[in-house]
């Protein structure tokens, strides 16, 4: 590959550099000898920044000689600024909550440092069972780890509005989850609120229901597989829930989704654990009547399949005081400063390593107190779950999830077949069309 | 324009005519022309973002490009979408700044409130109107079942032609505080003789409007509507936020297909090649735009 | 022709009923940002709060980098302003009365240089700031913000000179003064409504601008409002919708303050200091 050279700051960088500097230092890590870690994540909430100030706070004290600061990206802007890191070489130590596919895009182009080290000194055997082989993409060597896992796709029911229209069992199939939301769609409230729009919600959601159907996006050897009864029935199905869902689903993201359980408006939902937290904040009056399950597949034979998006801690290649880098990720592991994180979005994001999820410490939340078993099922279904990027435990990785996603190639599918109507065989073949030349790219 | 008188002093001056705008041109060299002429380069290239390397394509991205039923459609909706949001912009601008520049009470407060969508910040505001067109819990369509109007929350921003309109609509709504301020401004100096003659002579309301006003907004409305067409033009925040692009592509516009390319499928090349569409697309309005007033302008 | 009272009360009534529609979505933050966040989504929606609380305000205030997030905007915007409203205003005076080869042609390619989209021009960009040394820093916005600020300024600044009369100059000119003696005593205060008007532009421009704040800056200490405020309360799962109300409301007050004392100033910005014959 040549290489544009304009885009490599040459040695005559250092002597621009050192006039310019003196007008403008940035004001972190100018402190004579100091080590400064730069840490990268697009989850900084209030909440979850108090948690990562405890985290820097404890790493300090033990290494005098460091200082750590986090600096916030965003699930919208991380490309931008990620590709902005990689091709100056000013790249952050660490970088967290990123999801695993965009791992796998840097992985494949070299810029990120092998894990192996870091999850040697978590404990490898800390770890839920299998939670790091999506990030096995070149076979021995790891691309990161999890900070946590999130189940996307739990079924969230209303026990109080399913007592009211007499019905006793929890949905295990499509047919049953379809009749379960259409005896409960009446009085102002909708069946279920799942997206319509052209946006990775749709996409993933979709992946979700290939799955349940019991196909693939891919084969396991990475051919486009969407010409199959699968993926047909998966479309069908989405079609067929959309008189159940609100109308303005067609421009539903997560947010709106989640607001639409949270407020009462969506008899069942889909999504993480944030439903907890975000119910006892905004509709604590429903927060007793809430419970999750694994959300139903086509037929009892196909089994759940579950969407962890995998929001990964990760190393950049380039970075600087790598030692150090690998300790402090290393660090965010540690029972006192991870326990607060996770305790920061209770149930959203849940712990990757059995012994924390073990502890009492981590237990004693107020919601997940409330809610354990939800919270049970999810940590297991999480760990056990895929993406794109690694469909099933015989896929290989599939290091252009996170295009394929971004180009919206799946969620145009879904807007041609169930709000357009467009024939089948053209979705599905202008679909398959698309995906080969984006895996051929 | 007053005429100017071929004064001799002004050959004499040309030099520190030249040197007062020098500060402008450096910044510009600097700070634009590496950007524009990298935009160009890697036009050229096949380029993965975050590394910025690439191979040499020559002009297969553009090749690409005009046999590309996506970006043909993209085009169309960025002329929709600038072509509509730019007249109500200008209709909207003008007759709230004949509005605010009649005696009302608390005018100061009127004219500091119609300002706030120019001040808030478009991300805000995006969030807040896809709140208000919220199917469930929005008050735009409570408000009008209220009323009578609706019957069914209407799904404002999912299906056409609803995406569009509603785009065009927040756009307006967005701008057209920068053309009350220039209308409004130059309202102000349009002496009254002129609107006691025309009233004099029998016309209306209208007719006043339409013969003394409008013409002398022409020199504000001339500046107001390039600025603005080219922002509208480049416009991604808005678009971005509000739809996204869909339903499917029907409200994709070029900026939006230039961002998809760079950072979701992580081709800086491709980008780069739309980019260039764009800039010639906006220069060959922009040509087209001062010939067409050259035409017009009066002998002074 | 005095309308009558029913008429101005008509009118009145219906400028106002304009004006709420237009601030509407500002009335919807600033009530949104005092509801508790259990009021937020009611189905159906109610309008007024039945509790009123600033715990989103204390909460932004004291726990979270929103005050240094609202200095560095203030400083960067104040700094890219002045820049920018300087730099301007001396290359307006010149394309509107000095005459040199390429006068006409440097205020068309001055928009050229307007006419690619941002996102293919911040990667170099940043790799400039990079190779300066500036990136990360407020230096590195208030470089990227001039130059898309500059454009605009200069030909909102070229369009307001041109009208102001030739005569003016002309007449100190005759009386002996330099071209910069002229351009600073008599041209300056005649384009000074127009001068505000600019600055308050570029002031907005500055002050909202996201996409170049992303890319170009990632610490706290030089962060600005849009990214620090966007970044930390939105995420692809979660919108903190209370917390957004409330620092969106904040981020509009040093605006509707600047404005409200501007006013008047503003509105005489385009008219020009003479009247046009």
């Amino acid at each position: 590959m040549t290489q544009p050279s304009i885009f490599r700051p040459g040695r005559r960088a250092v002597l621009g550099g050192a006039i310019a500097a003196g007008l403008a230092a940035p004001t972190i890590g100018r402190a004579q000898g100091n080590v400064t870690l730069r840490w990268w994540s697009p989850q900084t909430a209030p909440a979850q920044r108090a948690a990562y100030m405890f985290q820097i706070r404890t790493f300090e004290e033990a290494n005098p000689s460091v200082r750590v600061a986090v600096e916030a990206t965003s699930d919208e802007g991380y490309p931008a600024q990620m590709a902005a890191a990689f091709a100056s070489g000013q790249v952050p130590s660490v970088v967290t909550h990123l999801p695993s596919f965009a791992l796998a895009t840097y992985w494949q182009n070299n810029l990120l440092e092998p894990f192996n080290d870091v999850i040697e000194m978590v404990g490898p055997q800390n770890y839920f069972e299998g939670a790091n082989r999506i990030y096995e993409i070149t076979p021995g060597q790891f691309a990161g780890t999890g900070i946590g896992g999130s189940a996307a796709n739990m079924m969230w029911l209303r026990r109080d509005l399913m007592q009211a229209a007499n019905i006793t069992e929890v949905p295990r199939t499509w047919d049953q989850l379809r009749d379960t939301c259409r005896r409960l769609q009446r009085g102002g409230v909708f069946g279920a609120p799942l997206p319509y729009a052209r946006n990775s919600m749709t996409s993933l959601i979709f992946i979700c229901f290939v799955h349940g159907a019991g196909g693939s996006i891919f084969t396991p050897d990475l051919q486009v597989n969407v010409d199959n009864d699968a993926f047909r029935n998966a479309l069908e199905f989405y079609r067929a829930m959309r008189e159940l869902c609100p109308p303005g689903a067609t421009g539903y993201s997560w947010g709106e989704s989640l607001t639409a359980f949270v407020s009462g408006a969506a008899a069942t939902g889909i999504y993480t654990g944030r439903v907890l937290a975000n119910v006892a904040a905004q509709n604590p009056r429903i927060a007793q009547h809430v419970t999750c399950h694994m959300y139903p597949t086509i037929s009892t034979n196909v089994p759940h399949w579950t969407f962890n998006d995998f929001p990964s801690v990760m190393i950049p290649r380039q970075a600087a005081n790598m030692p150090v880098a690998k300790r402090f990720a290393a660090h965010l592991f540690r029972a006192d400063g991870y326990i607060r994180q996770l305790h920061a979005a209770p149930g959203h994001v849940l712990p990757v390593l059995r012994t924390i999820y073990e502890m009492p410490e981590y237990q004693n939340n107020p919601i997940i107190e409330a809610n354990r078993p939800a919270v049970q099922l999810m940590s297991q279904a999480a760990a056990a779950g895929h993406n794109l990027g690694w469909e099933t435990t015989r896929h290989r990785p599939n290091v252009r999830a996170g295009q394929i996603i971004a180009s919206h190639v799946l969620a145009e599918a879904v807007q041609r077949f169930c709000l357009n109507n467009e024939p089948m065989a053209q979705v599905v073949s202008t679909t398959a069309q698309r995906l080969e030349q984006l895996m051929r790219a | 324009m007053t005429a100017r008188a071929v004064n001799p002093l002004d050959r004499r001056y040309a030099l520190l005519g030249v040197m007062l705008i020098a500060p402008a041109v450096l910044i510009f060299c600097a700070v634009i022309v590496y950007p524009l002429v990298s935009a160009l380069y890697l036009s050229l290239f096949r380029i993965f973002t975050p590394t910025l390397t690439g191979n040499f394509v020559g002009f297969a991205n553009y090749a690409e490009l005009m046999s590309s039923p996506e970006f043909w459609r993209s085009l169309l909706n960025t002329f929709i979408w600038t072509v509509f949001t730019l007249a109500l912009q200008i209709i909207f601008g003008v007759a709230a700044a004949l509005m605010l520049n009649q005696a009302m009470v608390f005018r100061s407060l009127a004219r500091s409130l119609i300002l706030f969508p120019y001040f808030v910040s478009t991300v805000v505001a995006v969030l807040v109107w896809r709140w208000l067109f919220n199917d469930l819990y929005g008050i735009l369509n409570h408000t009008l079942m209220w009323m009578g109007v609706l019957s069914m929350p209407l799904d404002w921003l999912g299906s056409m032609p609803n995406a569009m309109v509603s785009v065009v609509l927040v756009g307006a709504w967005k701008y057209f505080p920068f053309v009350v301020i220039a209308v409004l401004a130059r309202l102000q100096t349009i002496p009254e003789q002129l609107y006691e003659a025309a009233t004099i002579d029998g016309a209306g309301a209208w007719g006043r409007f339409w013969d003394v006003t409008l013409p002398q907004l022409r020199d504000v409305l001339i500046v107001v509507i390039l600025l603005r067409a080219i922002w509208d033009f480049k416009e991604f925040d808005l678009i971005y936020l509000l739809t996204g692009g869909g339903p499917i592509i029907a409200t994709q516009t070029l900026p939006l297909m230039v961002y998809k390319e760079a950072f979701g499928l992580n081709e800086m090349g491709r980008a780069s090649a739309v980019a260039v569409a764009m800039m010639l697309v906006m220069l060959v309005f922009m040509i087209v735009y001062f010939r067409a007033l050259r035409a017009r302008e009066e002998p002074r | 022709m005095r309308p009558s009272l029913l008429r101005r009360v008509a009118f009145n009534l219906l400028a106002w009923a304009v004006v709420f529609v237009v601030a509407f979505p500002l009335v919807w933050m600033v009530i949104t940002s005092v509801k508790p966040q259990f009021e937020l989504f009611r189905i159906p929606p109610t309008f007024w709060p039945e509790q009123v609380t600033f715990e989103h305000y204390a909460r932004l205030l004291w726990e979270t980098p929103f005050l240094t997030y609202m200095r560095n905007s203030l400083i960067l915007s104040t700094a890219t302003t002045i820049l920018v409203v300087a730099v301007a205003t001396l290359g307006a005076h010149s394309l509107v009365r000095f005459r040199y080869p390429g006068r006409e042609r440097l205020a068309g390619l001055v928009l050229f240089t307007y006419l690619l989209p941002s996102v293919v021009l911040i990667l170099p960009l940043y790799l400039m700031m990079v190779w300066l040394g500036v990136a990360n820093s407020l230096l590195s916005l208030v470089i990227a913000y001039t130059s898309f600020a500059l454009p605009y300024a200069l030909w909102l600044l070229r369009s307001f000179m041109q009208g102001i009369p030739d005569d003016l100059e002309n007449a100190a000119l005759v009386d002996g003064a330099t071209r910069l003696g002229a351009f600073f005593d008599v041209i300056l205060p005649q384009a000074l409504p127009g001068i505000i008007s600019t600055s308050l532009f570029t002031f907005i421009l500055s002050w909202n601008e996201y996409l170049y704040a992303l890319v170009l800056v990632n610490t706290d200490a030089a962060r600005p409002l849009t990214t620090g405020v966007m970044n930390m309360l939105i995420s692809a799962f979660n919108i903190e919708w209370s917390l957004l109300m409330a620092a969106s409301v904040m981020m509009s007050i040093p605006l509707i303050i600047i404005f409200a004392f501007l006013q008047k100033y503003l509105t005489r910005g385009f008219g020009a200091g003479g009247v046009k014959g």
